[in-house]
């Protein structure tokens, strides 16, 4: 079996890409793939607290590299599904702690055993980002509808090019349909057009997210087809290969519903 | 009180005669150990405290041949120092302050802490954990393999408790269980036991 490894990254930090790894790790899960989720952002480690396993970490991806315990000693599996794993960052460590080929080697390793291996890379484009891209066959780009969000999205994709990571995919978060609509907010095509790449999805403004995050608890977990869980699902089958259409994002109103019925919109 | 005592140091082990004692008492005291804990050092340092007796050199000739019984024993040294006052209060820590996410203590005795240990600190002792605050982070007491360190917290509400080879985490529900009371955490038959702390 030959997985794919994917890097989730922004440039900017606080975009939501732990969120995003978190969501998408559990619902590849949930449509029956084996996934390994890595936290590269070693001494600001997260994913393990939004995934709710904190408490769990025995070892981490340094004891990993280090040879002080092995690769599959240091696997957390998930407390709902089996078939999903995170491979904690050491957090008394920093970025320095790993180097990209040692992160390759890890990467190379886990695909073996996986379907996808999802690295939640750390803001900012110096060691940890280069860490986090080393062994990526794929990169996804999360980015919010803010100019410096797009700014450091665009000079991101500079970088994966340089490495060699072509086409790579965006994920705009935190979108706020009813300011876009106002003018207020930039919207998905001006987007596109300043990236110039294929948009994997749009995840609206949802303060579930903020509960859910708190919790441990990913978003798409829950049944209650929130606007953002829908919007996970949806990437993570666009992620293995479904064409799936992107979701309207205009809260239906009494209005828009009365219009649809009549024909009026 | 016994011709000989033991007591684990950051170093390894010290063994310290008592200076009420006679040489033959300790000499027998010492053979009776090695017969029945043979094993008890393997590849542990030891640290012999004569503590003020005078050994000629053939008594210290007969000690160390009946140290060597001792199986894989590492290394024998003997001390001069008076350890009756001393070692005990050496082998603890004082931290004043509190341990951030990120931040991490690691000590081969006892530590206490007064302040809070946060989510993502780590606090790891070769001896006893006491912390005046909460305990919220992962703590390791008897990190070398003591297991019976303890662990006490004014709030014990640790993400992870671990006593010698044994883990524990916290349950994924009641996190926000407060406890009301100081709590001790040790080993019983192989499992951490959380109660409230009792004075004795």
């Amino acid at each position: 079996m030959a997985g794919e490894v994917i890097v989730i990254t922004s440039g900017k930090g606080g975009v939501g890409k732990t969120t995003t790894t978190a969501n998408i790790g559990t619902a590849l899960a949930m449509m029956g793939k084996r996934v390994c989720l890595i936290d590269a952002d070693i001494g600001l480690r997260n994913l393990d607290v939004v995934m709710g396993l904190e408490n769990r970490i025995v070892y981490d991806i340094v004891d990993v590299v280090e040879g002080s315990c092995r690769l599959e000693q240091a696997l957390i599996r998930d407390k709902r599904h089996n078939n999903l794993f995170l491979l904690p960052a050491a957090q008394t460590r920093d970025k320095s702690a790993v180097t990209p080929y040692q992160m390759k080697e890890l990467t190379e390793a886990l695909k073996k055993e996986m379907d996808y291996v999802l690295v939640d890379s750390p803001a900012g484009i110096e060691q940890g980002f280069k860490n986090s891209i080393a062994g990526a066959d794929r990169a996804i780009i999360v980015t919010t509808p803010e100019v410096s969000a797009v700014r450091d999205a665009d000079r991101i994709i500079g970088l994966l090019e340089t490495e060699g990571l072509k086409d790579p995919e965006v994920i705009i978060n935190r979108l706020r349909p009813e300011m876009v609509n106002k003018g207020d907010m930039m919207d998905i095509d001006d987007m596109i057009e300043i990236l110039a790449i294929k948009l994997l999805g749009v995840v609206p403004e949802d303060e579930n997210i903020v509960i859910s995050t708190n919790k441990g608890e990913p978003i798409v977990l829950k049944n209650d087809n929130s606007r953002a869980g829908t919007a996970y699902h949806n990437i993570a089958r666009r992620i293995t290969g479904e064409e799936i259409p992107l979701i309207s994002l205009d809260k239906d109103t009494f209005l828009s519903k009365l219009k649809r019925i009549v024909g009026l919109s | 009180m016994e011709a000989i005592s033991f007591r684990v140091t950051s170093k390894g082990v010290s063994l310290i005669f008592d200076s009420e004692k006679e040489f033959i008492e300790i000499k027998e005291a010492l053979i009776k150990h090695t017969a029945e804990a043979s094993n008890f050092f393997s590849g542990v340092d030891l640290y012999v405290n004569p503590n003020g007796i005078t050994l000629s050199a053939v008594e210290m000739k007969e000690l160390i041949n009946i140290l060597y019984r001792y199986e894989n024993i590492g290394s024998i040294y003997f001390v001069s120092e008076d350890s009756r006052n001393r070692n005990k209060y050496l082998d603890t820590i004082l931290i004043n302050q509190t341990i951030r996410s990120g931040q991490r203590i690691k000590y081969p005795a006892n530590v206490v802490i007064i302040g809070d240990i946060n989510p993502g600190a780590e606090v790891i002792a070769g001896g006893d954990i006491i912390v005046l605050g909460k305990l919220r982070g992962v703590v390791h007491a008897g990190a070398a393999g003591k297991s019976d360190s303890q662990i006490i917290a004014l709030k014990l509400q640790p993400t992870q408790l671990r006593i010698g080879h044994i883990i524990s985490r916290s349950p994924d529900e009641l996190k926000d269980l407060e406890p009301t009371v100081p709590e001790r955490a040790y080993v019983k038959d192989g499992m951490i036991i959380v109660e409230a702390l009792k004075m004795k």
